[in-house]
């Protein structure tokens, strides 16, 4: 029976197939990781088939959709439970995302090292020479510590550690997609009002940690790629954004 | 790790707005804002998918007057739904379009269930098909790319491809087109589509 949906997939792929077969199909890829692979790389083939049917519509086209627009309500996102089963992560840039929050002080160490799987960053982190690791262990331990973290776009995560008493922040980005040397990931803090730059991660690398002082009325922390050396204003979309607890 | 070099910049810069660039105006760019409910980034999508939408709805239903209705809830429906777009699912260009045909074989399907459209299609023989897709290339880079390619198909198989796609038909039906086995149509479809994947990745 699968193997009889199995051939429908180039059919399904030119929507080729009747209703029925149609339902049969996508229930197929929803089960069969490699058919649903297959069935996404047909589609990204078939949709060029309409580079030659390019067409100028009538002007006035243009009114009437612009004028449905304005009166239509969008759906709402659909959101993953954080709980559900490991699905790839799904980007669409609103502030929906697991959070955690998570006791206090020497428990947000762990937290860290258990959610972000970054221990072994941290330790990096740890030699004295480095001035902001005091900092940072403050904020782990702070009373008031709070851990958000969110899967990024592409692979990876970036966790966040908020003290708002210290109104500072640790950031952690374990694991991200590679980036070539040319470009670099950027750390941004997101309010209300805009967005500043928290640092540029060095080119090519796609884990970092690092300290933030003056967190303020920040809403979220936001990660983008960037040509290396960063960029003046962030493009979209984010890798991530990780909304700080309220 | 970080570059902490570049201090405390002025806070206050505009609201994440995107980076003027060439990057920022691509379709999943577009599709990402709109999702957000920006008026002026579906207006640009509209600029940029509305020839590919509304050319395919006549290619696939011929009548103009239908096409643009339909293209106009395409459109509209990209608008309603673009909080769905999950990129790591395939293109915006390959979402779009797939709404687009969905509508317009939907459409046609539609007619023939209620019986009041002529089966002209039967009557045009696959050359036209063919040869009416050629006519309506022009220089544009990407139609020489997808005409070389469907060149890479056997004839069975880009007749089948060809003839399901712009002509709205379903696999059964090419296959009474064609006068070949229903199960041969299947495969051919998969395969030459597998072609045709292989090409356009290559050619890009």
């Amino acid at each position: 029976m699968s193997t009889e949906v199995h051939t429908l997939i180039g059919a399904w792929a030119l929507d080729a197939v009747d209703a029925d077969e149609r339902r049969q199909v996508e229930e197929h890829l929803t089960e069969c990781a490699s058919c649903a692979q297959e069935a996404g790389e047909l589609r990204e083939a078939v949709w060029r088939l309409s580079d030659v049917t390019l067409a100028e519509p009538p002007a006035a086209l243009r009114e009437r959709v612009l004028a449905e627009v304005r009166r239509t309500r969008q759906e709402a996102p659909l959101v993953s439970e954080p709980e559900a089963a490991p699905k790839p992560a799904r980007r669409v840039p609103r502030l929906r995302l697991p959070r955690l929050r998570l006791a206090v002080g020497a428990a947000a160490l762990a937290a860290v090292a258990a959610f972000a799987g970054v221990f072994a960053t941290w330790a990096v982190l740890r030699p004295e020479e480095s001035p902001t690791a005091d900092r940072m262990t403050a904020v782990l331990e702070a009373p008031d510590a709070e851990v958000a973290y969110q899967e990024a776009d592409g692979g990876g995560r970036v966790t966040v550690v908020a003290s708002e008493s210290l109104d500072e922040a640790v950031v952690v980005v374990s694991d991200l997609a590679a980036v070539d040397d040319d470009r670099s990931y950027q750390v941004w803090l997101v309010d209300e009002a805009g967005q500043e730059s928290a640092g540029v991660m060095d080119a090519g690398d796609s884990s970092a940690t690092m300290w933030i002082d003056g967190l303020g009325d920040t809403d979220l922390i936001g990660v983008t790629e960037e040509p290396a050396g960063g960029s003046a204003a962030p493009t979209l979309p984010m890798v991530a954004d990780v909304a700080l607890p309220a | 790790m970080f570059d902490t070099g570049a201090g405390p910049g002025p806070r206050r810069e505009p609201r994440l707005t995107a980076v003027p660039d060439a990057g920022a105006a691509t379709p999943e760019a577009l599709l990402h804002r709109t999702a957000l409910g920006e008026d002026a980034a579906f207006a640009a999508l509209y600029d940029l998918m509305a020839p590919r939408v509304y050319g395919l709805c006549v290619r696939v239903l011929r009548d103009p007057a239908q096409a643009e209705e339909v293209a106009q809830e395409v459109l509209v429906e990209v608008w309603r739904t673009a909080t769905r777009f999950d990129e790591h699912r395939g293109s915006a260009g390959a979402w779009i379009t797939t709404i687009a045909h969905r509508r317009a074989v939907d459409r046609v399907r539609s007619a023939q269930a209620a019986g009041d459209r002529e089966r002209r299609a039967a009557a045009s023989s696959t050359e036209t098909e063919y040869d009416s897709v050629v006519e309506a290339a022009t220089s544009r880079l990407e139609h020489r790319q997808v005409r070389r390619c469907l060149k890479t198909l056997t004839e069975l198989q880009r007749q089948a491809v060809t003839l399901a796609y712009y002509g709205g038909h379903t696999y059964r039906q090419v296959a009474t087109l064609l006068e070949a086995a229903v199960p041969t149509v299947k495969t051919r479809i998969r395969d030459g589509l597998a072609k045709l994947r292989d090409c356009l990745e290559v050619a890009r």
